[in-house]
C-alpha cells in the first residue's frame, strides 16, 4: 500500500502554512536556527509525586538534576478526589500513587528550592487548587504570580465519568475551570490554567477520533461559558493548551496532533472571533499512553516509549512525558523516571528528529491522514453537539456509556488478536521466564500513614476562628456568583484545607459537605 | 435452596478511593451480556458497605475491580466480613495492577480468587460462574 500525489489536495496556505503561521498545522512557532543536535526547545519532564510533599520535592530535585526541564506533579488518589489525608476513606491511599497535598504548607514544601521563575510546573491536581497552591508557594518563596509558568489540567465535563471523580456536580467543575482561567489571566499571565487533557479521556478506552472529539466538546463548552460571561476571548485563549495521549499508531498520532492544531486555529478565529494570533495557536503537550504499557515483557515498554517519543517529536509537541516502563503496575520507580528522561534526550539530541520543524509535512500519507483525522473528529463533534446541551448529556450518562463501551472494545481487540501486542498476544513467554525488570515494577509503595496524625495535629493547632471566617467568605463569594479564586487563595492562606474548601463549595451547589458522611464543616 | 433456573447474581464494585471505574463497568457489562444479574455499587465503597450490599442483595459473588493498591490493605477485612455471611459469599478481585505476588498475598488473606491483567473475557466469566456455583451449593 502506498500514497501518491493524487491522494491528497494540498492547498499550502489554507491547510498548512509555515510553522508559526496560521492555521498552525505545522507547529505554533517559527523554528529558530540552532546547531544540529541541540534539538528544539521541548520541555522534558516526567510525571512525579509520591508520599508527603517533602519526598516529592526530593523527586523533583532528582529529576531536574538528571535533565528534566519542567516538572509534572500528580496527586495521590485522595488529593485527586479533593479529600484530605485524615478523611477515613483516604487511609490506604495516602501518598502511594502520587503526592499528598491538602494545604498551603504542602505546596510550599512541594516547591522548596525549585526555581519557580525558571522551571515550568505542570499539575495533575484538582482544578483551581493547583493554580491557587502554586500561587501561594511562589509567594512564600519570594516570587510574584507573573513569573509562574506551567499548567493545570481541568477536566470539568468528564471528570466524574473517568478517573477524576470527586463527587462534584459538573456545574461546580465548570465553575472551578472558568474562574481559575479568568483569575490566572490577571494574576498568573504566563501560566496555562486550562489544559484540555484528552489523555485522561482516552487512555484505556476511547479511540483516537473520540479522544479529540470529546476533548474539543469539553474545551468548546468552557470557551462558550467564558465568552457568555463577558470575558474577551483574546484575554484567555492564548493560555489554553492541549495535553494529548500518544499510543502506538505512529502516523495516526502525528496526524492527530497536526489536525488538532489546524482545527483549533480555525475554530477560535471563525467561530469564537479571536483576533490575537496567540489565541489561534494552541500549544500541544503529550503524555505517552500508560495503557500501551504492558505488565508482560516489561522491558518492551522502554521500546514503546521511545517510538512514542519519536512520534511526538516529529509532530512538534511543546512538552512531553514518557509513561514509565513500570506504569502498567505501579507509579514510576526512580529507575523508570531516569529511563523516561533519557529516552527523551536520546530522541531529541541523537536522532536529528527535533532539528527541523514538521519534517513529515508534505508527505502524501501524512497529509492525507491529517485531512481524514480532521474530517472524522469534526463529524463526531457535530454529532455530539447536535444531540443537545453537552452538560445535560454528561449528566444523563451519555459519555459514561461511551467510555464503558470503548473499554470493552479495547480489551476485545487485544484478547481476540485483532490488535497485536508483543508479549501479550504475540511472541508470548511463560510468566515464570518473564522476569526482566519485574523486581522493580512489582515493588510496592506503602501508604504514608504518618500523614494522618500530622494533619490531625495541624488541624487542631490552627486559628480556628480564622479558618471558619475564610470558609464563610468563600461561601459568600460562591453564592454571589463572583470569581471564587481570590477567596479560595484567601482560605488556603488562612489555613483552611482543600477538603474543607471543596466541602463549602459543594454546599453552595446543593450537595452535602462530605458525600461520604464522615467529616463535618468547621463552625 | 436456590436452583439453576435463577440467573447468577453478582455485585460489582470498586474499593476505597480507587478512581478507575472503566474496568468495573466493562466487567459489569461482560457479566450482563453473559446472562448474569449485576448489582452495580460503583466507586467509593469500603469493606463494610460492600458486605452490607452483598448480603442485602443476596448475591452469589462479589467482584472487586482493583486499579490502585488499596485492595491489598482492605483484602483481609473484606474477606472476613463476606465469610461471616450465611452462607459465605465468595469474592474475586481483579484488575490491571494485580501481580502474582499480590494474588498470593490476598488469597492468603481469604479472598477467594484474584484475576490478573491479560485474562480473557471467557476466563473472567468462568471464574464468576465457578465461585457462584460453590455459593449456590452451600445455599
Amino acid at each position: 500500500m502506498f500514497y501518491g500525489p493524487d491522494a491528497v489536495d494540498i492547498d499550502y496556505e489554507a491547510k498548512l502554512g509555515d510553522p508559526g503561521v496560521y492555521p498552525y498545522t505545522r507547529g505554533t512557532r517559527a523554528p529558530k536556527s540552532r546547531p544540529a543536535g541541540e534539538g528544539h526547545d521541548i520541555i522534558v519532564r516526567e510525571l512525579s509525586g509520591e508520599g508527603p510533599p517533602e519526598r516529592s520535592n526530593e523527586q523533583f530535585h532528582y529529576l531536574l538534576e538528571h535533565g528534566a526541564t519542567g516538572l509534572d506533579v500528580i496527586g495521590d488518589t485522595p488529593t485527586q478526589c479533593f479529600m484530605d489525608p485524615d478523611h477515613p476513606y483516604s487511609k490506604h491511599a495516602i501518598g502511594n500513587q502520587g503526592v499528598s497535598v491538602c494545604r498551603r504548607a504542602d505546596f510550599i514544601a512541594l516547591y522548596e528550592g525549585i526555581p519557580l521563575d525558571k522551571v515550568s510546573c505542570d499539575h495533575s491536581l484538582p482544578g483551581g487548587f493547583a493554580a491557587a497552591g502554586l500561587f501561594l508557594a511562589a509567594e512564600a518563596h519570594g516570587h510574584g504570580g507573573e513569573v509562574l509558568r506551567g499548567s493545570a489540567i481541568l477536566p470539568p465535563l468528564f471528570a466524574e465519568d473517568t478517573a477524576y471523580s470527586s463527587n462534584l456536580p459538573i456545574e461546580l467543575h465548570l465553575r472551578l475551570a472558568t474562574d481559575s482561567i479568568e483569575f490566572c489571566a490577571d494574576h498568573m499571565p504566563k501560566f496555562h490554567p486550562f489544559i484540555e487533557d484528552t489523555y485522561y479521556i482516552s487512555d484505556g478506552s476511547v479511540d483516537i477520533v473520540d479522544e479529540m472529539a470529546l476533548g474539543f466538546v469539553e474545551l468548546r463548552e468552557v470557551v462558550r461559558r467564558l465568552i457568555a460571561r463577558g470575558v474577551d476571548v483574546d484575554r484567555f485563549a492564548p493560555r489554553i493548551a492541549l495535553l494529548v495521549n500518544c499510543r502506538m499508531d505512529f502516523f495516526a498520532e502525528i496526524a492527530k496532533i497536526r489536525a488538532s492544531r489546524r482545527m483549533y486555529a480555525r475554530m477560535m478565529r471563525d467561530e469564537f472571533g479571536a483576533k490575537d494570533p496567540r489565541s489561534l495557536a494552541i500549544n500541544v503537550a503529550a503524555h505517552t499512553s500508560g495503557a500501551t504499557m504492558t505488565s508482560r515483557q516489561i522491558a518492551n515498554n522502554i521500546t514503546r516509549g521511545a517510538v512514542q517519543a519519536l512520534a511526538l517529536t516529529l509532530a512538534g509537541v511543546r512538552a512531553m512525558e514518557i509513561s514509565a516502563f513500570d506504569e502498567a503496575i505501579r507509579t514510576p520507580s526512580k529507575e523508570a523516571h531516569l529511563i523516561g528522561l533519557s529516552t527523551q534526550h536520546v530522541v531529541r539530541l541523537e536522532t536529528g528528529a527535533a532539528d527541523v520543524a514538521d519534517p513529515l509535512g508534505g508527505s502524501w500519507y501524512v497529509e492525507k491522514l491529517t485531512d481524514e483525522m480532521e474530517e472524522k473528529i469534526q463529524a463526531r463533534i457535530d454529532f455530539i453537539e447536535g444531540l443537545g446541551d453537552v452538560v445535560e448529556l454528561a449528566q444523563q450518562g451519555f459519555f459514561r456509556a461511551i467510555f464503558a463501551e470503548a473499554m470493552v472494545e479495547r480489551a476485545r481487540e487485544v484478547s481476540e488478536g485483532r490488535k497485536p501486542v508483543v508479549g501479550v498476544n504475540v511472541n508470548e513467554i511463560p510468566l515464570e521466564k518473564d522476569q526482566l525488570l519485574r523486581d522493580i515494577a512489582e515493588e510496592r509503595i506503602e501508604p504514608f500513614y504518618e500523614r494522618i496524625d500530622q494533619i490531625k495535629a495541624w488541624r487542631a493547632a490552627r486559628d480556628h476562628a480564622g479558618v471558619v471566617a475564610s470558609l464563610d467568605a468563600l461561601e459568600v463569594v460562591c453564592r454571589e456568583d463572583r470569581n471564587i479564586m481570590p477567596a479560595l487563595v484567601g482560605a488556603l492562606r488562612a489555613d483552611a484545607s482543600m477538603g474543607e474548601c471543596i466541602g463549602v463549595l459543594r454546599e453552595c451547589y446543593g450537595k452535602p459537605y462530605d458525600p461520604l458522611k464522615c467529616v463535618e464543616r468547621p463552625r | 435452596m436456590k436452583t439453576d433456573t435463577y440467573p447468577l447474581r453478582v455485585l460489582v464494585t470498586v474499593l476505597g478511593l480507587d478512581q478507575h471505574e472503566a474496568g468495573s463497568l466493562a466487567v459489569a457489562r461482560l457479566l450482563r451480556d453473559a446472562g448474569t444479574e449485576v448489582v452495580y455499587a460503583g466507586r467509593f465503597q469500603l469493606p463494610e458497605t460492600i458486605a452490607t450490599i452483598a448480603i442485602q442483595e443476596d448475591v452469589d459473588v462479589v467482584g472487586v475491580s482493583a486499579h490502585s493498591w488499596e485492595f491489598l490493605h482492605y483484602a483481609e477485612e473484606l474477606a472476613t466480613l463476606l465469610k461471616a455471611a450465611d452462607p459465605p459469599i465468595p469474592v474475586v478481585v481483579g484488575g490491571s495492577v494485580v501481580t502474582p505476588a499480590d494474588r498470593d498475598e490476598i488469597l492468603a488473606k481469604g479472598i477467594d480468587e484474584a484475576v490478573m491483567p491479560t485474562v480473557t473475557e471467557d476466563e473472567i466469566i468462568a471464574t464468576f460462574k465457578r465461585l457462584a456455583a460453590g455459593h449456590r451449593e452451600a445455599s
